[in-house]
C-alpha cells in the first residue's frame, strides 16, 4: 500500500536522479527509500534508473571533444609506477605533462617532503572519492594542489616555478577565517624543476597561498600573495 | 534503447575488464566515452581548466569504482554519465565565488534550439542521427520544462533553488520536472 508519505517519496526520484537536491536531503532520502516497503523502494528505483538511461542519451546533444592532451594524462593516471605503488601519481598532477619527480625540500611545519614514509597519505587523499584539482600560475611556472576535506590533507605540486631569490624562501599559507597559517617554506635549493610536498591539517581553510619571505620564513606573510588557491 | 546501440555491449565489457585492472581496456574505454563526459561537464562547468581537470577525476573515478558497477541499475553509459554529472554539479556547487555560478544561471535560460546555434560546445559536437533526434525531443517539451531541466540539470541549482529562481512553488517544479522527464523518455523510448 502506497502511504501519502511513500507518494511524495515518489514525487522526488527525478529530482533525486538529476541531483538537483542538496547532499542533505539526498542523504535523508537514501534513508527513507531504504526504509520504504519493498514496492515503494522499486518503484523510486525504477523512476530514477529511467531517468539516468535517458539523460545519458541527452548527452549526445552535449558531446563535445576534450583537448587531445587530456588523454595521456588520464592514461598515464592508471600506469604502475616503477618502484613505487603510487599509482595515482602521474595523472595526479596532471597539469604539470609529464614532470619528473626530482623533489626534494626542506619543509616548515605542517609540509612534509615527497617522497616519504607518509606518501601512503598522499595515496589516501588522490583515491578519495572527494579529491579536488586546483591549479594556479606561480611565478614563471603552475602549482596544483589535490585535496580532500575527508582526508583533511592535500598534495601539492609546483612545475617549472622558479627558485626564489637568494636570501628569500618561498612561504605557503594556509588561509583560514583566522587569518593565514603558515603551512611550510621552501628556499632556492628546494625548488626543483618538479617539487611535491604534502600538506597535513587543511583544517578549515579556504585557500593556500604562497608569498616570498626573507630569511627562513616570517610569522606572518609580508608581502603581496603571488598566488591563492582556492580550496573548495 | 540505452545509449549508443552500437557501444553499449563493448562499454560492458571493456569496464569488466577495467575492473580487473586491464589499462589498454581503460583507455578504449576512455576513447569510447571522453567526448561524452567532457561535453557534459563543460556544459555545466563552462570552463575548460575545471572540465579537464573534472573529467580526469570522473576516469580516476571509473578505474576506481568500475567492479562496483551493477548492470541491473542501469546500462554503463548512464552510470559513467550519473559519475560525471554529480561530479560537475558538485564543483560548480562548491564554488562559492559567485562568478562562474552567475554567468552560468545566465546562460541557463538558452533554449537548446538557439543554444546549439550559438553555443560553440555545441558547435563542436558530433552532428549525427542520435544528437538531431535528442535536440528535437528537447524542443517538444514545453519552455517551462525546459527551462526546469537547463536550470537543475545543467546549471546545478537543486529543485529547491530552481522553485525559488522562478518565483513557482516547490510542488509545482516537482512535477513540472517529472513531466519534463517523462516526456523526454517517452521521446527517446527509454522505460
Amino acid at each position: 500500500m502506497t502511504e501519502p508519505t511513500d507518494f511524495e517519496l515518489l514525487e522526488l526520484a527525478t529530482a533525486y536522479a538529476l541531483h538537483a537536491m542538496s547532499d542533505v536531503e539526498r542523504a535523508d532520502i537514501d534513508r527513507r527509500v531504504a526504509a520504504a516497503p519493498s514496492a515503494v523502494a522499486a518503484a523510486f528505483a525504477d523512476e530514477v534508473r529511467d531517468v539516468r538511461e535517458a539523460m545519458a542519451i541527452v548527452s549526445a546533444a552535449t558531446a563535445a571533444e576534450p583537448p587531445a592532451h587530456l588523454r595521456a594524462a588520464t592514461l598515464a593516471a592508471v600506469q604502475p609506477d616503477s618502484g613505487r605503488q603510487l599509482r595515482w601519481r602521474t595523472a595526479a598532477f596532471a597539469s604539470a605533462a609529464a614532470a619528473v619527480v626530482v623533489g626534494a625540500a626542506a619543509f616548515g611545519v605542517g609540509v612534509l617532503m615527497w617522497p616519504h614514509p607518509t606518501q601512503t597519505v598522499a595515496e589516501q587523499i588522490l583515491a578519495a572519492p572527494d579529491v579536488r584539482t586546483v591549479s594556479r600560475p606561480l611565478a614563471n611556472g603552475t602549482a596544483t594542489v589535490m585535496f580532500s576535506r575527508d582526508r583533511n590533507a592535500g598534495v601539492l605540486v609546483m612545475n617549472n616555478v622558479p627558485p626564489p631569490a637568494p636570501g628569500t624562501v618561498y612561504q605557503m599559507w594556509l588561509i583560514g577565517s583566522s587569518g593565514p597559517t603558515s603551512a611550510g617554506t621552501m628556499g632556492t635549493a628546494a625548488v626543483a624543476p618538479s617539487t611535491k610536498a604534502t600538506l597535513n591539517n587543511l583544517g578549515s581553510s579556504t585557500a593556500l597561498a604562497f608569498t616570498v619571505e626573507p630569511g627562513n620564513g616570517s610569522p606572518q606573510p609580508t608581502s603581496a600573495i603571488l598566488a591563492e588557491l582556492p580550496l573548495r | 534503447m540505452t545509449g549508443p546501440p552500437r557501444l553499449s555491449g563493448d562499454l560492458a565489457a571493456l569496464l569488466r575488464r577495467v575492473a580487473h585492472g586491464d589499462r589498454q581496456a581503460f583507455g578504449a574505454f576512455y576513447d569510447q566515452t571522453n567526448s561524452r563526459v567532457y561535453g557534459l561537464v563543460i556544459r555545466v562547468l563552462r570552463d575548460s581548466g575545471y572540465s579537464e581537470e573534472a573529467t580526469q577525476e570522473v576516469y580516476l573515478e571509473v578505474w576506481r569504482t568500475a567492479s562496483q558497477y551493477d548492470s541491473a541499475k542501469g546500462s554503463v553509459l548512464a552510470w559513467l554519465l550519473t559519475i560525471a554529472h554529480r561530479r560537475a554539479v558538485d564543483r560548480v556547487r562548491s564554488e562559492q565565488a559567485g562568478s562562474l555560478r552567475e554567468s552560468r544561471y545566465g546562460a541557463a535560460n538558452v533554449d537548446p534550439a538557439s543554444a546549439s546555434a550559438s553555443d560553440p560546445v555545441a558547435d563542436s559536437a558530433i552532428v549525427g542521427d542520435e544528437r538531431r533526434r535528442v535536440i528535437a525531443c528537447l524542443d517538444a517539451l514545453t519552455d517551462a520544462q525546459r527551462q526546469c531541466i537547463e536550470l537543475a540539470y545543467y546549471g546545478g541549482l537543486t529543485y529547491v533553488e530552481v522553485s525559488q529562481r522562478l518565483a513557482t512553488n516547490l510542488s509545482t517544479i516537482k512535477s513540472r520536472m517529472r513531466d519534463a522527464l517523462r516526456g523526454l523518455r517517452n521521446c527517446l523510448d527509454v522505460g
